[in-house]
């Protein structure tokens, strides 16, 4: 390796520990971009080594409160201002940074204040995902919501009982909530009040039972076709 | 009048049966039904384990299976905290972008198809057969390929790729001009296309609709450039977005031409990938020895061809999936159909179907 | 008459009708394009510029009062289980079904917790070519076609079939 091409490397990584990458990114030859490569990786193991500091995390929103303990999640920052505005809505207990934890009864009220308030401004549904959490535990709908203009994102989570569950319905709010709901109670059988239209999507009417609960058993015949797996020898 | 179209038909977006109610020509409501290929992806998933799942990722969407893969890896990743090395990263970005320009010449070939075109139909998918090839000649498989792994792929790159995807992106670009001669200028598709199902960014956003189809209404979102994942903030490309060259901001051309811009947009990051991608490394350096990711959940959201492609993975510290939920960009897009086309004819509703770009399998999964 | 000289043997008229039937109907089945999943983009690549199969005599027909050979390419789901049936009836004899794919032929995939996949179209609809793959490449599925095309040919349709 010729002198200048190891002065080059010394200040091209110089400045992306910085955080400036384009000096390394910029150098034409291959061979010594990736030799440059090489000596930056050392280099941040090294500090990493001298320093023990936790590096510092990118976008996600789970590890807001470890690095800079001043500052929360925006998981809890919501569940302090939805808190504020709806009392007795959020159980405190079970929310913590990954995701809100709320009561079912004022859903609807909490969604349209998420949606429309300047501060928070979430008009993207991103996903609803209905989980069975075993017997004893019962059910639940998680919500994502996300927030096009201030580009943050928090997780919603309404626990319901398996033998009658019922969450009030959002599709007035995000219209996308329609279809994501409907599949949600194909699915698993939870019903959302107020709904307009709820009944399946993805199975045909006349199935019987909801497929994603753990304890479903599949019908034996469909229209007078076996349903289940028929050929014989095949485990 | 009721009238049934599907589940068979010609066009060929899956099978998908839309029940229009119309006032003589024009339409006034349309339901569509789905489920017609509801393969029980997600009870599959939850039984079994965390490698067995990415085959099933493929075919969900089967178009675009690379980049179905990449979801799924970037996923479990972030909840693994597994950091891949270089090689496997620059591999990653190279293939999602070739599957993103096929992806884009199917939609493309079979919306012309749809509109009556049969010729740029041919010409589309003899250009992606050299795509094909090429992932032909990485892992073997044409379609549905099993090639991203968590913590790596599965083959490494052949000797002489390099070369290959440089003669293929010679070979293409010059193409992308021919296309737009005869399809995306040509007066019959612009009549066809122009002002029809118009999609207003505010609709767009409260239904959920991303990628293309959010693009083409003027709203500048990409996960690339605005979540960035794996190595996408070092390559320079732009976002098209639509303007209403020939006709209203948000109608089916215009998600026409974002899909075709955004293919010389891909050739860009491919041409900027080729040059930087370290020539040596071990693709299998940090494939874990056995998948068991700690107890928790994550959601997390990669841009396929159809837009903002989600994986919510609940697990629960064993070695298959306790929940995965694959939350898939097809689906909005074809919730917002009854909205953009009622009070057209019916011969408009199959031009803004096509414009969606809807893939059966990934609504149903 | 130069494609009959020489070719078969002095036989009574029947034989050589049979033939000359089995000749006419192989040689341009009109496919009737049933894509369902990943295995209709291997069909409808099949159709396209690199594999072409105009040259075997096949054109996509999408209704199926029209066509000869049904091509069930892709998962058959129970939902559509049923119309898969009305559309074989609704077909005009002669017909023949072609299960391409590992999922139209016993399931594929999604056999083992597939609660709502059918397992081989042939449970609704009789079969007579299975093309294994998944997805096949368009080389097995022409390999297929020509199979079926064999079977057409070695049929009598005009001998009384004796119990």
């Amino acid at each position: 390796m010729t002198d200048n091409q190891e002065q080059l490397i010394k200040e091209a990584v110089k400045k992306a520990l910085q955080g400036d990458m384009d000096a390394v990114n910029n150098i034409e030859d291959r061979v010594t971009r990736s030799k440059a490569k090489a000596a930056l990786v050392k280099a941040k193991r090294e500090a990493a080594k001298t320093s023990a500091e936790p590096s510092a995390e990118e976008k996600s929103e789970e590890s807001g409160s470890e690095s800079k303990p001043a500052s929360q999640s925006p998981n809890q920052q919501f569940a302090g201002i939805i808190a504020s505005q709806f009392p007795n809505t959020v159980d405190e207990e079970l929310s913590s940074e990954t995701h809100i934890q709320l009561r079912p009864a004022k859903w609807f009220d909490v969604a349209q204040y998420l949606r429309d308030d300047p501060a928070c401004l979430f008009d993207s549904l991103q996903c609803i995902t209905g989980v069975d959490l075993g017997e004893d535990s019962g059910l639940e709908v998680r919500y994502n919501l996300h927030s096009m203009t201030h580009r943050h994102a928090i997780e919603i989570r309404i626990a319901c009982s398996d033998k009658n569950p019922k969450v009030p319905s959002v599709e007035a709010v995000w219209r996308i909530g329609d279809w994501f709901e409907r599949e949600t109670y194909d699915m698993f059988g939870i019903k959302f009040e107020g709904h307009r239209d709820l009944r399946r999507i993805l199975l045909p009417d006349d199935w019987e039972g909801w497929p994603l609960r753990k304890d479903y058993e599949v019908q034996e015949t469909y229209h007078g076709i076996v349903v289940p797996k028929v050929k014989e020898g095949w485990e | 009048m009721v009238l049934n179209i599907g589940p068979q038909h010609p066009s060929t977006h899956g099978v998908l049966r839309l029940k229009v109610v119309t006032d003589g020509e024009i339409v006034s409501d349309i339901a569509p039904v789905i489920g017609y290929l509801h393969r029980c992806f997600e009870k599959h998933c939850e039984n079994s384990t965390y490698e067995q799942v990415i085959p099933f990722t493929d075919r969900c969407d089967y178009i675009a299976s690379m980049n179905n893969n990449f979801g799924y890896v970037v996923a479990m990743e972030d909840l693994m905290e597994i950091k891949v090395p270089e090689r496997v990263e620059y591999i990653r970005v190279i293939m999602a972008e070739l599957n993103r320009i096929a992806s884009h010449l199917l939609a493309l070939g079979t919306y012309g198809l749809d509109v009556g075109a049969f010729t740029p139909f041919l010409y589309m998918f003899r250009d992606r057969e050299r795509i094909l090839d090429i992932f032909e000649l990485t892992c073997g498989a044409r379609l549905l390929y099993n090639y991203m792994w968590v913590g790596g792929v599965s083959h490494d790159l052949p000797v002489g790729f390099v070369e290959t995807v440089y003669n293929f992106l010679d070979y293409f670009e010059p193409k992308v001009q021919e296309y737009n001669d005869i399809l995306t200028y040509n007066k019959i598709f612009i009549e066809r296309t122009a002002d029809v199902g118009v999609l207003l960014p505010e609709v767009a956003i409260s239904f959920g609709v991303s990628g293309p189809n959010l693009r083409g209404s003027g709203v500048k979102w990409d996960i690339r450039k605005d979540e960035p994942y794996s190595i996408y903030e070092r390559f320079d490309f732009d976002i098209p977005i639509g303007q209403g060259l020939v006709g209203t901001t948000g109608d089916c051309w215009d998600r026409f031409y974002v899909r075709v811009l955004e293919m010389i947009e891909s050739t860009k990051i491919l041409r900027q990938a080729l040059k930087d991608i370290p020539t040596n490394g071990d693709v299998h350096q940090a494939l874990p020895k056995k998948i068991r990711p700690p107890k928790g959940s994550i959601y997390r959201r990669t841009e396929s061809p159809r837009g903002d492609l989600g994986y919510y993975i609940i697990s629960d510290g064993s070695p298959q999936p306790y929940r995965l939920k694959m939350r898939s960009p097809a689906f909005t897009a074809l919730s917002v159909l009854n909205e953009i086309s009622r009070g057209w004819m019916l011969s408009d509703v199959i031009a803004v179907l096509g414009s969606l770009d809807i893939v059966l399998g990934e609504i149903d999964r | 008459m130069g494609v009959f000289e020489n070719k078969f043997q002095d036989n009574i008229v029947v034989a050589s009708l049979d033939k000359l039937l089995g000749w006419a109907r192989s040689t341009s089945p009109w496919f009737f394009q049933f894509g369902l999943a990943c295995c209709a983009i291997e069909m409808m690549a099949t159709a396209a510029s690199r594999h072409d199969l105009m040259r075997i005599g096949m054109i996509p027909r999408s209704s199926p009062r029209q066509a000869d050979v049904m091509i069930v390419a892709g998962t058959v789901t129970m939902k559509m289980s049923l119309r898969v049936k009305k559309l074989y009836e609704q077909m005009a004899n002669p017909k023949y079904v072609i299960a391409m794919g590992s999922c139209a032929t016993s399931g594929g995939p999604y056999w083992q917790h597939g609660y709502h996949v059918l397992k081989g179209v042939d449970l609704v609809v009789p079969v007579d070519v299975y093309v294994p793959g998944c997805p096949p490449r368009p080389e097995s599925l022409i390999e297929g076609l020509l199979k079926l095309q064999e079977k057409i040919q070695s049929e009598r349709p005009l001998t009384r079939k004796t119990a």
